[in-house]
């Protein structure tokens, strides 16, 4: 044994410490992510109801036929599209801005910090129902929008009307999500070499130069980093939307593909078609993904 | 330690090891009711009193998340012993095999021909299936319309009186006890029961002959007509037309209690006459609040009120024949009580019993529920109920909140309920 460990080399003995590290995560990532992945697929191959305990029957690929084929499920892709631009967007360009701002002080960084950062940790339930409270005909919302336009009596719908509940959505969405895309970017503020910065400076570039020549470009790995987790995150939400619908809201403008899932699983039962949903949406994210990697990649170039 | 203590001791554990192992556990997941609660937990004291060898726990969620709790743990063959829930949700349940039939012994009617007639014509309908009951019925509901006297009063109406019987003079008085800030509406003089379309938009369309599914049984939405007139209605009755209320407002049945002068009427069972003088002791029959009939359109063919609907103990197919045996005991335990959960829950369990009792003849408006209930259809139940009740919603939704023609949206609502009949996507 002795003489075993001997003959391995210092890179060999080095990369099997890795694997000793790395297995344990491995392993979890396998079991709790890609074996549901797996599991989830082998489900959209067959008709499932969830309530029956007769076995899965295979139908192939039938499940994703009927999904092309059904109008309501390109209505869920539209209703994601629509909330994944009016959100993912601001919300990176917003975040951006703000981390900017607050490295730019010298005072209060940390409260500024923490301020944005505790919509996050307000599970997005609790949040959903807060904003319900604020969305009211009576409530806030309308009356401090009323104040702001200097009308009085005007219900805006915030829940009630197609375009003004998808707002809605989006607003809620963006309040939960801009205090943790903020940090991120703050850390990659923080990365930025400031002999790089005060080397241009000593060349003359002005604050906008500096901004724009060299904190955007040392800022691109963060930036793809939240644009991507932003579009992901996106794609995949699903509280405020099933809250907001449960409360009343109209479902075609806000039924999202997730709320698709849900209710193609639990109301309908039809779990094979749930899970094909799943693998697709799956799918998207990924491409998607993919493309900004690409397309980021190629800007580099 | 001696070795006399040691072998006591022994002993002692092995004995209450034994007596753990005869015990029967049984899980009971239910809807909060405070007032059954405050009941139930008291008679599963007694039972577990008299039946030491069985333990009942009992768990509440709300009741909106009730009945996706259920199915996700059915689904993951880990659904309770027993559980209750509306009859629309429980029916693809006996369907599916995923409940036993009432054990008529256990539960303490000797024979089915005693269980049936322990009930009320008809009301054991919705769980039989091929002959056999499949459901003990917790509670038999119909939904009349509760009043605010000080509503009507403060607007110059007189309760006893200009109380709304027909649709059309819903409209009317709502809209005079209806008070606004500018779009606004701070009071509002009745709402619906969202999104419970099933048991009253439902009865709606079929006073004016109309059917939710056709006689064939393949056939849905029968009677354009009609369905066009209810749709019309909604439209009439949310924002886009006269502002009435909506969806989107809150509960009306949660507000009416606080008398706060924030909603008129409201449509509720006998239930909610325990729930009064719970949250609002002061808020008294006859002098703050009053029940009337259920409304019928001026031109009705068939006078009928809301649909009744009931909520059954049911008992897991997938239990062990000891947890299905001691469940079933327990749920017989219960129904000895009927009386009991009628005078302090206002649950009504459907037993003539019960309706023969003073209790019932002497609770507030009994005469007004128990008529209307004469006139009421039996909420729809069927393998596809729940998604057809999300049809019926989507379709209330695009005429009151999207300002949809009701034209179109007619003919979106057949195909929906047309296709959740064949089990479609």
């Amino acid at each position: 044994m002795a003489r075993n460990s001997a003959r391995l080399t210092v890179g060999t003995r080095r990369a099997l410490w890795g694997w000793a590290f790395v297995v344990p995560a491995l392993a979890f990532f396998g079991l709790f992510a890609f074996y549901p992945i797996v599991n989830a697929f082998v489900l959209s191959l067959h008709r499932k109801n969830v309530l029956s305990l007769q076995p899965p029957r295979f139908v192939g690929f039938q499940n994703y036929v009927d999904l092309w084929n059904s109008a309501q499920f390109w209505n869920s892709w539209k209703a994601t599209g629509i909330f994944t631009v009016s959100t993912a967007v601001p919300l990176v360009l917003v975040s951006l801005l703000l981390a900017t701002l607050i490295v730019s002080r010298l005072r209060l960084q940390r409260f500024f910090q923490m301020a944005l950062y505790t919509p996050a940790v307000i599970p997005g339930v609790v949040a959903a129902a807060i904003w319900l409270m604020l969305l009211d005909p009576r409530g806030i919302a309308n009356q401090w929008v009323n104040f702001v336009l200097g009308v009085s009596g005007v219900d805006h719908k915030w829940l009630a009307s197609p375009d003004m509940v998808r707002l809605s959505t989006v607003l809620v969405y963006f309040w939960g999500k801009l205090g943790f895309f903020t940090i991120i970017f703050i850390a990659g503020l923080g990365g930025i070499p400031t002999s790089v910065k005060e080397a241009a400076r000593v060349d003359g570039a002005t604050g906008a130069q500096l901004y724009r020549y060299i904190t955007l470009p040392l800022l691109k790995p963060t930036t793809l980093l939240v644009s991507i987790m932003a579009m992901i995150f996106c794609m995949r939400t699903f509280s405020t939307q099933y809250l907001f619908t449960q409360s009343g809201a109209p479902r075609e403008p806000i039924n999202v593909v997730t709320l698709g899932i849900y209710t193609t699983a639990i109301r309908d039962y039809q779990i094979g078609l749930a899970s094909a949903m799943s693998i697709v949406l799956l799918v998207v994210m990924f491409v998607l993904a993919f493309l900004q990697f690409r397309v980021s990649r190629t800007q580099d170039g | 330690m001696s070795r006399r203590r040691l072998t006591v001791l022994s002993f002692a554990l092995l004995m209450s090891f034994s007596i753990a192992l005869a015990q029967v556990q049984v899980e009971y997941w239910t809807h909060e009711d405070p007032n059954r609660t405050a009941l139930e937990e008291e008679l599963i004291a007694q039972f577990h009193a008299e039946h030491p060898d069985i333990i009942v726990t009992r768990v509440t969620h709300p009741s909106n998340t009730l009945a996706q709790l259920i199915l996700t743990a059915f689904a993951a063959s880990r659904g309770p012993d027993i559980f209750n829930m509306e009859t629309f949700n429980e029916y693809p349940y006996i369907v599916n095999q995923r409940v036993v039939p009432v054990d008529p012994v256990a539960a303490g009617f000797g024979s089915y021909d005693a269980f049936y007639a322990a009930y009320l014509d008809g009301m054991l309908d919705p769980v039989t299936v091929g002959g056999v009951p499949y459901g003990i019925p917790l509670e038999l509901t119909n939904w009349a319309i509760f009043l605010n006297m000080n509503v009507f009063r403060d607007a110059g109406l007189d309760p006893l009186t200009d109380y709304p019987k027909t649709w059309e003079e819903m409209m009317e008085i709502a809209d005079q006890l209806t008070v606004r800030d500018g779009e606004i509406i701070t009071r509002r003089g009745f709402d619906f029961r969202y999104p419970y379309y099933l048991n009253f938009m439902v009865p709606m369309a079929q006073q004016l002959g109309g059917q939710l599914i056709g006689d064939d049984g393949e056939s849905a939405i029968v009677g354009d007509e009609a369905w066009l007139r209810v749709l019309a209605y909604f439209r009439e009755w949310g924002p886009h037309g006269r502002n009435l209320g909506g969806p989107t407002y809150a509960n009306a049945r949660a507000l009416f209690n606080f008398d706060n002068d924030d909603i008129g009427m409201m449509e509720s069972g006998q239930y909610q006459i325990a729930r009064i003088a719970n949250d609002n002791p002061g808020f008294l029959p006859g002098e703050g609040w009053m029940v009337v009939p259920f409304p019928v359109w001026e031109d009705a063919v068939e006078d009928l009120a809301g649909a009744y609907y009931g909520h059954y103990w049911m008992v897991n197919a997938q239990s062990s024949a000891d947890e299905q045996e001691a469940a079933w005991k327990f749920i017989g335990y219960m129904t000895e009580f009927a009386e009991e959960f009628f005078a302090r829950a206002g649950l009504l369990q459907a037993s003539q019993a019960v309706l023969d009792s003073d209790t019932f003849r002497n609770h507030p408006y009994s005469d007004v529920f128990m008529a209307d209930l004469a006139r009421a259809p039996a909420i729809y139940y069927g393998d596809a109920s729940p998604q057809i009740k999300q049809v019926l919603q989507d379709a209330v939704e695009a005429v009151m909140l999207q300002n949809r023609e009701p034209a179109e949206v007619l003919v979106t609502m057949r195909e929906g309920v047309e296709r959740a009949l064949r089990g479609e996507y």
